[in-house]
């Protein structure tokens, strides 16, 4: 069959539905079926399944023209989606057209949540199809015999690949896909990504650079644009708005009322703790939503979660309190209204979340913002423009994470071994280690054959053995189980099952919550009230608690986002926009907290940079505003801190949010002296920076996730009680001992790497430095908490860096603690 | 490095490794060394640095050279887990330090008693001595006063300025004193400080007392 009538088949197919194909739909037909790889550049509910579903179908009709009488077994294509709740949806789409196209062939899902036995099913049996995630896709290549699994296979697409680019489920996926290359030779690689500012280099990424993939692969790119509409929720009177907090409660009577003039409603929260309390409020003062209103967050029971998502397709719900847990893929037609509590802090997000309304085409996607806290509201101001010029953010790729080369190597050793040379080149080939040396190779393979660089006598180091000839391989049963039960690279606080005491899963709330639980405590979760009963190995046992009972809320630790620094590029244009007369709405209701803080301090202009020094109960407090985002301050204040603990031993606590960041210590620090030794500079930022660092706890806290992939840590398996009680030991600890004893290894040093590149982001640093440079700064000595600094100095969240004595802080301590 | 502290007539020395010396008997009390930690870790796959396994009989050598004690009672947890290679290393220890040892059982000691009948060491639950009770978990009982383990004891410390430091210490409440683990790479546990308590915290550099009574 050639290709125009192979296009007829599935033109054919989408007339009978009354659909047309899209241009970009035809153009990955047609480059699909020329052999090409590819990345195509299509928003959610855009048709993207079929654009690459059905010419994998059509390949197959071609090398198969008996096809609707003979089908040839074996698996043809893996779909790799990131979120398992997606799974359902593209089976679905699948197999429809596969049916009516009559060509059957099976799809097929492979998650976390698949059974053994439907997973042993597969294995004398595999669907032509199979739907999985990066974490169930490296579970196969755990597997012995794998390579015959995936030998025939022609095709792979990696949905969402946006998500996955800038994490270490990106890599993981870079690791599976050079494996999958050698393995199934006929294998074409798609990539479907939402609008990010770096697609070229997404694909790059993704069919790893300089490769013969790559070569010979292309673009496509849906041209689809969609009306968003960003409508703020300001208060009539501005007088009641909280100079700080992250809840927004004191819009719920808005809130209420958009949701009542909408058909459908999804209120998306940037927190579970949050989403909870919202939903918890609405119930409360609406009583008569109770039954047309629902919560959708990751910790939340996957039945429940599948209900709630079936229960918006059908139109059974008028609102649903939800995280980014519904972000993503599910295609919600009947979605008319979307809410923003708090700022979303990227613009990809924020387009995200509105294009989740208006799905029907020509519809006008509205979106609310509701900002949180005044200041909040010049990010909403911020976010209008971003949607007006379509701003959008780049995904940094990761490199060098030897974290996940470590758990790719040992997956490989306990499924059937791997030759290092030939598995040298593969690793190589990807974007994530196109720069690594045979030095760090050769440590890389110590690591796991003898968890050091040398070989001792006394050392019983035991998990991947080297065999006779040359084959890596892990022969210990314990050490695979171990292994099998650890993979995986999203590292989340250790969590605990909440069940009824009758029995029924709830959910999953974190230890470190449940720890400070006793019996008959009341807490809220899920919606409910719930008593706490007892704690037992991994499960939190709870009954019905009293509707009047007072409760506490399941809180998370979850990281906190950060602005993007094209965003925050946007927030100093509005923010420096406060002086001027043309305003918008939302800054023009700031009138009065700009007028408050103009009273103690200034609203800066855009050559001016300000810092503000006043005195509380708790000490100094030293406020700087560069308005660079989180991150970016994180970096800044650690820096601060560390040229001016220089100056003389000092020991400072260190906050910070999107618009600036604070320096609190026991003694004043002279601003002046600050200035006059131009601490601002970029020169030796690099240097400072880590020796910053060394002083504070970022890195301690990225090597959790670290030793986790890496297999130093072992948590056991959530919600399975083993034992395992003398492995456990917390990251900090481990920390510590690599600290103390083996400051070289490459484990530790990717904590303080990754700090820089991604957390801290020493380039968007540079820059900032730079600009400060250039500023006018302006110091303002104040008699008290001015508006800006006051989300900041509430803060809790902190880190600190201290450079006098311990004996000194103790005695000053000890001397304040017996007051 | 120490401090000197009285209790019911007798006088006792805090070392900052967290041990501690009573000096009538001449005896050095250790509680929760967890020997052989790093080396089970090793076992199971986790790559901890292999270096670090010595820096605890090192210690223990150091603490021996500056207290140039009698007998030596190890008050629980002594070995980590199971039977691994470090065992060696503490026979090996043993037998240059050449003095009475007793070890009061803890719930980590699995290994088998067998094992320390051969370097001579006794098992015992407890001991009483001269009204003070040597046990490892921490117990208050009438007419005696308590040295225990098992807590891993440390306190936090708050100041002026947001700041505050958690450091290991010598917990002690007015009939016990809780001892610090005395292993490497052991985690603390945060106490309360009640008015009539007293934490001697330990840094690398000497012991500290702290107490919220005046």
């Amino acid at each position: 069959m050639n290709r125009h009538e192979l296009f007829d088949i599935a033109k054919g197919w989408f007339a009978s539905k009354g659909w047309k194909p899209y241009a970009f739909q035809l153009q990955a037909w047609e480059a699909f079926l020329q052999g090409k790889n590819g990345l195509l550049n299509a928003p959610t509910g855009s048709g993207k399944t079929y654009a690459l579903w059905i010419p994998i179908m059509l390949d197959y009709i071609k090398k198969n023209p008996q096809y609707k009488t003979k089908h040839a077994p074996g698996l043809k294509a893996i779909w790799v989606t990131p979120l398992r709740a997606l799974s359902v949806e593209i089976k679905q789409a699948a197999e429809r057209a596969a049916y009516d196209l009559e060509t059957g062939l099976t799809v097929g899902i492979r998650t976390g949540d698949t059974s053994s036995s439907e997973k042993s099913k597969q294995k004398t049996k595999m669907p032509d199809l199979l739907v999985t995630t990066p974490e169930s896709l490296q579970l196969m290549l755990a597997s012995k015999g794998y390579d015959t699994i995936f030998k025939g296979c022609a095709a792979i697409i990696i949905d969402e690949w946006h998500e996955l680019l800038g994490t270490k489920r990106g890599v993981q996926t870079e690791l599976a896909l050079s494996r999958l290359k050698t393995i199934a030779p006929k294998l074409r690689i798609w990539g479907i990504s939402a609008t990010i500012g770096n697609l070229d280099q997404a694909r790059e990424v993704l069919l790893g650079p300089e490769s013969e993939a790559f070569q010979n692969s292309t673009l496509v790119k849906a041209h689809i644009h969609k009306k968003i509409k960003v409508q703020s929720i300001i208060p009539e009177k501005m007088d009641t708005y909280p100079w700080r907090g992250h809840m927004g409660l004191h819009l719920i009577d808005e809130v209420a009322k958009i949701i009542k003039a909408s058909k459908t409603t999804l209120v998306f929260t940037n927190v579970r703790a949050q989403c909870e309390i919202w939903f918890q409020a609405l119930l409360e003062k609406y009583p008569e939503f109770a039954g047309d209103m629902a919560m959708h967050h990751g910790s939340i029971s996957r039945e429940t979660r599948q209900w709630v998502e079936q229960a918006v397709r059908d139109e059974q719900l008028k609102a649903v309190i939800c995280t980014s847990s519904l972000d993503l893929g599910v295609d919600f037609a009947p979605v008319e209204t979307v809410i923003q509590i708090g700022g979303p802090k990227s613009v990809a997000r924020f387009l995200q979340r509105a294009g989740r309304s208006g799905h029907r085409p020509g519809q006008q996607s509205v979106i609310y913002f509701l900002a949180t806290h005044a200041i909040e509201l010049v990010e909403a101001s911020a976010l209008k423009r971003a949607v007006k010029e379509t701003v959008v953010e780049d995904r940094i790729p990761y490199l060098n994470s030897w974290d996940v080369l470590v758990q790719y190597l040992v997956t490989l050793a306990v499924s059937d071994g791997f030759y290092p040379s030939e598995i040298y080149k593969e690793v190589k080939s990807t974007f994530c280690y196109q720069a690594m040396t045979e030095e760090n190779w050769t440590w890389v393979l110590n690591f796991i054959t003898k968890g050091s660089q040398s070989l001792e006598a006394y050392d019983e180091y035991k998990k991947v053995d080297i065999e006779s000839d040359g084959l890596f391989k892990v022969n210990s049963r314990s050490v695979a189980l171990r292994h099998r039960m650890q993979m995986g690279t999203i590292v989340g606080d250790a969590v605990m099952n909440v069940k009824f005491l009758g029995g029924g899963y709830i959910g999953s709330i974190e230890e470190s919550f449940a720890s400070k639980l006793y019996p008959g405590d009341v807490f809220i979760f899920a919606g409910r009230k719930l008593e706490l009963y007892r704690t037992k190995n991994m499960e939190v046992l709870v009954r019905r608690a009293n509707p009047s009972a007072k409760a506490q809320h399941a809180s998370w630790m979850g990281s906190r986002m950060t602005l993007s620094s094209q965003m925050s590029e946007l927030l100093r244009q509005e923010l420096y926009a406060a002086n001027a007369h043309a305003r918008s709405p939302e800054l023009h209701a700031l009138a009065p907290l700009f007028a408050r803080q103009r009273k103690e301090s200034i609203v800066p202009d855009a050559d001016e940079f300000l810092i503000e020094t006043f005195k509380t109960r708790e000490g100094y407090h030293a406020l700087f505003y560069p308005f660079e985002g989180r991150f970016v301050h994180e970096a800044l204040a650690s820096l601060m801190a560390y040229r001016i603990s220089l100056l003389s031993p000092i020991t400072f606590s260190l906050a910070y949010n999107d618009y600036g960041f604070e320096l609190l210590s026991d003694t004043e620090i002279d601003i002046q002296q600050v200035l006059d030794n131009n601490l601002f500079t970029p020169e030796h930022l690099h240097h400072d920076l880590q020796k910053s660092l060394n002083a504070t706890e970022i890195a301690r806290r990225k090597f959790r996730d670290i030793s986790v992939i890496a297999g130093l840590v072992f948590s056991g398996y959530p919600g399975r009680i083993i034992k395992t009680k003398h492995l456990q030991s917390g990251s900090q600890l481990i920390f510590e001992v690599f600290r103390d004893y083996e400051p070289d290894n490459l484990l530790l040093q990717q904590a303080y790497r990754e700090t820089f590149e991604h957390q801290l982001e020493e380039g968007r640093l540079i820059e900032a430095l730079e600009r400060i440079q250039n500023q006018q700064i302006v110091w303002k000595p104040c008699e008290k908490p001015t508006p800006f600094s006051f989300p900041i100095i509430t803060d809790r969240l902190r880190e600190r860096l201290s450079t006098e004595t311990l004996a000194e802080r103790i005695k000053k301590m000890t001397a304040s603690y017996m007051k | 490095m120490t401090l000197e502290i009285e209790i019911n007539g007798q006088t006792f020395v805090l070392h900052n490794s967290g041990a501690l010396y009573w000096v009538g008997k001449k005896m050095l009390l250790i509680s929760d060394a967890h020997l052989g930690k790093i080396s089970h870790f090793r076992k199971h796959g986790s790559a901890l640095p292999a270096k670090a396994i010595f820096m605890n009989f090192s210690r223990l050598d150091e603490l021996v050279a500056y207290f140039v004690p009698e007998k030596i009672c190890f008050l629980g947890d002594l070995f980590h887990s199971a039977l691994n290679k470090e065992w060696h290393f503490f026979e090996e220890w043993v037998a240059r330090t050449a003095l009475p040892i007793i070890l009061i059982a803890g719930n980590h000691d699995i290994v088998s008693p067998q094992k320390y009948e051969e370097l001579h060491i006794p098992i015992v639950s407890e001991w009483l001595l001269d009204g003070f009770l040597l046990t490892h978990f921490p117990e208050e009982r009438e007419g005696a006063f308590t040295f225990s383990g098992h807590i891993h004891p440390s306190v936090m410390l708050t100041g002026q300025g947001r700041q505050f430091l958690k450091l290991p210490c010598f917990f002690r409440s007015r009939e016990q004193m809780i001892l610090p683990a005395f292993g490497e790479f052991t985690g603390t546990s945060v106490m309360e400080l009640k008015p009539d308590d007293v934490a001697y915290v330990i840094t690398k550099e000497e012991v500290i007392k702290i107490s919220k009574a005046l």
